[in-house]
């Protein structure tokens, strides 16, 4: 601006000097980002365009409520439901979990309001070893939590050594349940219908009956885990000086869920067939 | 105004610019000249009320393609071409038990364009799937959550959750084997909640099991329910952006 350069006053020099660079980091709308918005939306439109040309959308034979398909899966953004509903409590699996996922997400600015790390990408020092260290251990994590309930410990063992696995009762999560030589009076603990009043909602009164080694293996394990891990691997993190500000925790947390989110997604496309069991699967493969 | 700063030596550009950018249809729709000066530029922008969106300037770290990957913005526009597509689609299709899946195969077969557009809806919608949960991951790994921007979070999440959802009542509508046992699967999961699981699953379902009534619903919330809700959610979403500072900066 010619005001700036004839201001005679030193004093306020330096604002002018700030005001000044502001100004001439800033670009105007028209043309400089109308145009690569234009541009985008023009090259996205010839890829789907492309796409849609190259790549019908499956269509299989009509709906029919007296044949059901093996394996039936749920849309493929939601295969990590399915997924985690094979090694918990349905309620837990398919209702909980999202639900509490979602208000975690939801809740992440309000935990970590510090303005560090704020409009670049992972600019904090650490931020990278974080995601790093966060999506690492999340997906290999899954995939071993994974391996585990579907005992394939117990199969790699019995392959090498031809011996039968020798603690029946770490086969698998189920194995828990089923191997243990419970008390027979945990099986089935009465608490009556005065613990879960639902006859004040106008339902059903429900009279409980808790079978302790079901409640272990589908819910207290479960729940332990999702809770726990994470939690450890934030206290492990911090003392090894991993993550030592809020924002490195969050994005070591963050890290892990989408790598979580993700293994689980892909394991529930491509990893499992019929009767959902851990094989290589795609759905163009099947005659459906 | 006119264009050349030497109105008695105009040339024959000045003289074309004069007639198409100074006449009274053009002002009369668009206010200003064509935007080839920084004062047209800026009132192009603050004139238009799809522009408007758009501050007049931004910082120019803002317009690397690396520090977006122009994610929301693609978002967004799947969801126009999503909706472009999808009214075309409404032409041609009945939410019926028995006319659904005929309708689909009549849609690749009879109709010029049919398999093309139904091609794009669909690759389209689950490409918003995944711009939308990157367009998260951007926002995340930026930092672009921080204050003054939770709330804004907050409505990007239910934003993700609007488009899963419209995903998913989406899926049922081919009525073939593949839509009603993915949706059945789904629904189930509903089903399984504590207490009042069952309950909510009947009213998503509208029944006991999938059929025309759970068809219906889909369709309804498909085509006219959640793009509703998801239009406000936008609205507050871009709102927020512009109220908030544009997108975030380091301090």
């Amino acid at each position: 601006m010619a005001a700036a350069n004839t201001q005679p006053v030193a004093a306020s020099r330096a604002v002018e000097a700030r005001k000044r660079r502001q100004r001439e980091e800033e670009l105007l709308v028209w043309p400089d980002l109308v145009f690569i918005e234009f541009i985008s939306a023009v090259l996205f439109t010839v890829l789907i365009v492309a796409l849609a040309v190259l790549v019908d959308a499956i269509l299989l034979d009509r709906a029919n409520p007296a044949v059901t398909p093996n394996p039936s899966k749920a849309p493929w953004y939601f295969l990590n439901l399915q997924e985690l509903l094979l090694h918990m409590h349905p309620a837990l699996a398919g209702v909980i979990v999202p639900t509490v996922a979602l208000i975690a997400l939801g809740a992440i600015p309000y935990w970590d309001n510090t303005a560090e790390g704020q409009g670049e990408w992972l600019s904090t020092p650490r931020a990278w070893l974080n995601t790093y260290v966060g999506a690492g251990v999340g997906s290999v994590g899954t995939l071993l939590l994974i391996l585990f309930d579907d005992a394939q410990h117990a199969k790699m063992w019995e392959k090498l050594t031809g011996t039968d696995w020798p603690i029946p009762a770490l086969r698998n999560l189920r194995a828990i349940q089923n191997e243990i030589p419970w008390p027979e009076s945990w099986l089935k603990v009465p608490l009556g219908d005065k613990l879960l009043r639902t006859d004040l909602l106008g339902l059903p009164k429900i009279s409980l009956n808790v079978n302790i080694p079901g409640l272990i293996v589908e819910q207290i394990i479960p729940i332990s885990t999702m809770v726990g891990l994470p939690i450890l691997l934030s206290i492990v993190a911090w003392k090894a000086k991993i993550a030592q500000t809020k924002r490195d925790h969050m994005i070591l947390q963050f890290s892990g869920f989408i790598a979580v989110y993700v293994t689980l997604t892909i394991i529930g496309t491509y990893m499992r067939g019929e009767g959902l069991a851990l094989v290589p699967y795609t759905i163009f493969a099947g005659d459906h | 105004m006119t264009a050349t700063e030497s109105p008695e030596r105009r040339s024959m550009g000045d003289r074309v610019y004069d007639a198409i950018f100074t006449n009274r249809l053009w002002r009369s729709i668009f206010r200003s000249g064509y935007p080839n000066t920084p004062r047209n530029q800026m009132l192009a922008v603050a004139t238009n009320v799809f522009l408007h969106l758009h501050p007049t300037r931004i910082h120019r770290t803002h317009v690397k393609i690396t520090h977006t990957f122009c994610l929301g913005g693609l978002s967004f526009f799947l969801f126009l071409g999503l909706t472009i597509s999808g009214v075309l689609l409404m032409f041609y299709y009945v939410p019926s038990v028995e006319r659904a899946y005929e309708d689909i195969l009549a849609l690749e077969t009879d109709v010029r364009f049919g398999q093309l557009m139904r091609n794009m809806h669909r690759w389209m919608a689950h490409g918003m799937v995944l711009t939308v949960l990157m367009h998260m991951m951007r926002v995340f790994y930026t930092g672009a959550y921080k204050p003054p921007r939770e709330f804004n979070w907050v409505v990007g999440v239910v934003l993700l959750v609007l488009t899963l959802l419209l995903s998913f009542t989406g899926y049922l509508l081919p009525w073939d084997q593949l839509a009603l046992w993915a949706i059945t699967v789904g629904t189930n999961m509903v089903g399984s909640a504590p207490l009042l699981g069952e309950p909510n699953r009947f009213v998503l379902v509208g029944g006991f099991q999938v059929g025309q009534s759970a068809l219906i619903r889909f369709y309804t919330l498909h085509v006219i329910g959640l793009p509703l809700m998801a239009a406000v959610f936008m609205t507050v979403h871009f709102w927020r952006i512009r109220r908030d500072g544009g997108l975030a900066r380091p301090l």
